[in-house]
């Protein structure tokens, strides 16, 4: 039987290889994976991919996609082989999550009360308040514990000049329970090696999102109740809401199971009315409350905002936080570090243009065929440009879009994202990553050593959104 | 227990319980299909349709033999395995089965989960063609299996919070009526026969397993009278109706009150349930007056439940 075959996996000076340094040689952390992989036979590889694959189908970990008469179930790919970090490299990239979400916490706190930030001049006042993530009902409001952001998600990639953030994503983030799925996936198929490496374990996740909620409850109630608020089966995210859910050992409800009554909420039980003391919401800001945000919301619990506002429920996170991960504030963020924190920041952003200053623009346009244009308030991989992919009709046309609405569009280059290898069609091919991290706020911060590994799966993409043809891998944070 | 999750697994009970009712009935009455003469075979169609109380395609179900034969067997099959359009379906009650414990992952253990989910997955491909050309008396026993696995899983690894005892009360409702539904079913087949046939009867008592324990108890004559006796109030017998009955009202003296005095009524409901059965069918001149007045009882225990725990008014005050 032939081993794994890497003669013609591609090695490019200009993109980081996870696994692989310029001459072809395995960096440390991956010598063991490189040894196993090397000499295994491409029969073993596949039937180990093609067991991941069934686990996942096995377990029904999936979302379903309900068209007018029919549903389907999908999965997100996985790819067997592991990406490893070590854990000096990690270790920066913690410290680095740390900072910017205390930041941006304080950031958020300080738009909604006293607004130093843009009385100092750190951030234009009408990049704050034309942002419609901005909840003017959050005005004079603190949350429990000063905690806006109680679970973050960043997404980071690794370019040839070392980590960066890519987005922040500070309101329903999702992608945790794949950390998660993946882990116990890949740890059964390479048991030995795992072992041998020596990860750092992320199974606790459940019980640190749970102990960081509960450390956000309103004050006073003896053991709180913990309740996740899904907007229900149809979202693609379900299968992620049942999931903490039940890992939290947490009721998971929808809007008609919760009632407001005299501003103190309560679920729908079998045996009555019963008073919850914390929502951890995968539910939009604009659905939560159609009271106070859209009207026509049939996923939201009237009069939960008075509630909240009242103190007699914890929101997390809270409503209100999209205007710290709007792509143009994310411009900013560096500065806010510094502002919040005096401390410059361990984390890099991205180089970014925003279009709402004319230089900016012209350079946006005169640049086109070599930047990324997004779209401002999109996401998912959707509003987004990468001019060097893009046709001449379609570079057209969005600097047609951006010139009606620049204010709208930021700019970024195209960057390299790190490569790591992924087993297509039973050889190894290297494929743009990402990571995406959660980082938990309450009383203390929490952040679990691993992250939901993305991966580009279509050969030359650089878009990791599950959305458009990404899937995922395991992501291994070695001990030492 | 939130009120949607402690409906959805009623129902998760239920949806099994059928799927599992439909399984047996079908296992035998393809297994009749081997050696069994038309006649038989055809009073087994008649008492599955009229216990299901479901037209059979082709044709409306009347006391005439005439209108069955003009479906065959693999027609009457497909249409309570495979069929989309009929609710009772095999695969519908699978289907609506497996969606619902998909959606209370976090109420059930994940080896419920696990197995539902296999056998939904080697189910799932399946047409008629598939079975018919084996096994099929082989595919509906591995099925019936494979649901009272879930349910043997279940009470091995579940935790008895609310949720279990509305899970097994949701089966043991929905065994009441089928039980009873059959027994109706019988008696209305037979009418069309001029003479009860002995296999008739000794084909019903393997549908509740109770083919040996009738003959250990009442020897080689095969009667109606001791048959239904067997069948309707052995209380020793796991599938007699009132065994489902004796378990309805275990599973609901178990059950927190509720938000209305709703438990009262309930338990009520399933007293003059167990009475029906055990007092008045027996001695009964016209025993379907009894059954449909025992299937109209499990009908209100159900509105009772519906309107009591899973859609109150949410105006009620608050508990706790």
């Amino acid at each position: 039987m032939q081993p794994l075959d890497f003669k013609d996996y591609q090695l490019d000076n200009f993109v980081y290889d996870e696994m692989f340094e310029a001459d072809g040689s395995a960096r440390r952390p991956f010598a063991p994976l490189n040894d196993l992989l090397a000499n295994m036979p491409t029969e073993t590889a596949v039937e180990i991919q093609d067991r991941v694959t069934a686990s996942f189908r096995k377990e029904g970990i999936a979302f379903t996609v309900y068209e007018a008469d029919k549903s389907e179930e999908r999965m997100i790919p996985v790819d067997c082989v592991p990406r490893l970090m070590s854990a000096v490299e990690w270790d920066l990239i913690e410290a680095g999550l740390r900072q910017r979400l205390k930041a941006l916490n304080l950031f958020l706190d300080d738009v909604y009360n006293s607004l130093k930030s843009v009385s100092d001049g750190v951030i234009p006042a009408d990049m704050v308040f034309d942002c419609p993530q901005y909840r003017s009902q959050l005005r004079g409001f603190t949350p429990p514990r000063g905690t806006w952001v109680a679970v973050g998600g960043v997404d980071i990639i690794r370019a040839s000049d070392g980590f960066k953030v890519l987005e922040d994503n500070l309101r329903v983030p999702s992608g945790v329970s794949y950390m998660l799925a993946n882990r116990a996936a890949i740890k059964s198929v390479f048991r030995r090696l795992f072992r041998d490496c020596r990860v750092r374990d992320i199974e606790n996740y459940g019980q640190e999102l749970l102990r960081t909620l509960i450390e956000l409850s309103p004050g006073g109630r003896d053991k709180p109740v913990v309740a996740v608020l899904t907007p229900g089966i149809y979202n693609s995210a379900f299968y992620e809401h049942m999931f903490l859910a039940r890992e939290m050992g947490a009721h998971l409800v929808e809007g008609q199971d919760l009632v407001v009554r005299d501003d103190f909420v309560y679920m729908r039980t079998a045996s009555g009315l019963r008073l919850v003391d914390v929502i951890y919401r995968r539910l939009d800001d604009d659905f939560l409350d159609p009271e106070a945000f859209r009207p026509d919301s049939m996923l939201g619990i009237p009069g939960i905002m008075r509630a909240y506002l009242k103190g007699n429920i914890t929101i997390a996170n809270a409503p209100g936080t999209g205007v710290a991960d709007d792509k143009g504030v994310y411009a900013y963020v560096p500065d806010l570090i510094r502002y919040f924190l005096s401390e410059e920041p361990i984390l890099d952003n991205v180089e970014t243009k925003l279009c709402r200053n004319p230089e900016e623009l012209e350079y946006t346009l005169d640049n086109i065929d070599n930047l990324v244009i997004k779209k401002v308030g999109e996401s998912g991989g959707y509003g987004m440009l990468i001019g060097p992919h893009a046709t001449q009709e379609e570079r057209d046309e969005f600097a047609q879009a951006v010139k009606a609405n620049p204010a709208d569009y930021i700019s970024q280059p195209v960057l390299q994202l790190s490569r790591a290898p992924c087993l297509i069609d039973g050889k190894p091919e290297p494929r743009h990553v990402d990571l995406r991290p959660f980082v938990l706020t309450g009383t203390e911060t929490r952040i679990v050593p691993g992250a939901f590994c993305r991966v580009a799966l279509r050969r030359g993409s650089l878009v990791v959104n599950s959305s458009q043809g990404g899937g995922g891998k395991d992501f291994w944070v070695l001990d030492n | 227990m939130l009120a949607r999750n402690a409906q959805a697994l009623y129902w998760l009970g239920r949806y099994l319980e059928r799927a599992d009712h439909v399984c047996r009935v079908l296992q035998l009455q393809v297994a009749a299909l081997v050696d069994k003469p038309a006649d038989e075979i055809e009073f087994g169609w008649r008492r599955i349709y009229f216990g299901l109380k479901r037209l059979p395609p082709g044709g409306l179900l009347s006391h005439s033999r005439d209108e069955l034969t003009l479906a065959d067997s693999f027609t009457l099959a497909g249409d309570l395995t495979f069929e989309p359009s009929n609710p009772d379906s095999l695969r519908n009650c699978f289907d609506i089965a497996r969606e619902n414990a998909r959606q209370m992952r976090h109420c059930i253990s994940t080896e419920m989960w696990l197995s539902l989910n296999r056998s939904y997955l080697e189910f799932k491909p399946l047409d008629l063609p598939d079975i018919w050309k084996s096994s099929p008396e082989e595919f509906y026993a591995d099925a019936t299996r494979d649901f009272r696995a879930f349910f043997g899983i279940a009470e091995a690894t579940m935790y008895r919070d609310a949720g279990w005892d509305f899970l097994l009360l949701g089966r043991m409702i929905e065994r009441t009526q089928l039980s009873i539904s059959l027994l109706a079913g019988h008696d209305a087949a037979a009418e069309d026969d001029q003479d009860t046939r002995e296999s008739d009867l000794i084909s019903l008592l393997r549908i509740f397993h109770a083919m040996e324990i009738y003959t250990r108890k009442d020897g080689s004559e095969f009667t109606h009278d001791a048959a239904f006796a067997i069948l309707a109030t052995d209380e020793f017998l796991p599938s007699s109706v009132i065994a489902s009955c004796e378990a309805v009202a275990v599973s609901l003296s178990r059950i927190d009150p509720g938000p209305e005095p709703v438990c009262s009524g309930a338990l009520r409901s399933a007293g003059r349930l167990r009475s029906l059965v055990a007092n008045e069918l027996p001695d009964a001149e016209d025993q379907s007056v009894v059954l449909a007045e025992a299937e109209a009882e499990c009908r209100s225990l159900h509105d009772i439940l519906h309107a009591g725990y899973f859609e109150y008014p949410a105006t009620n005050p608050p508990i706790g």
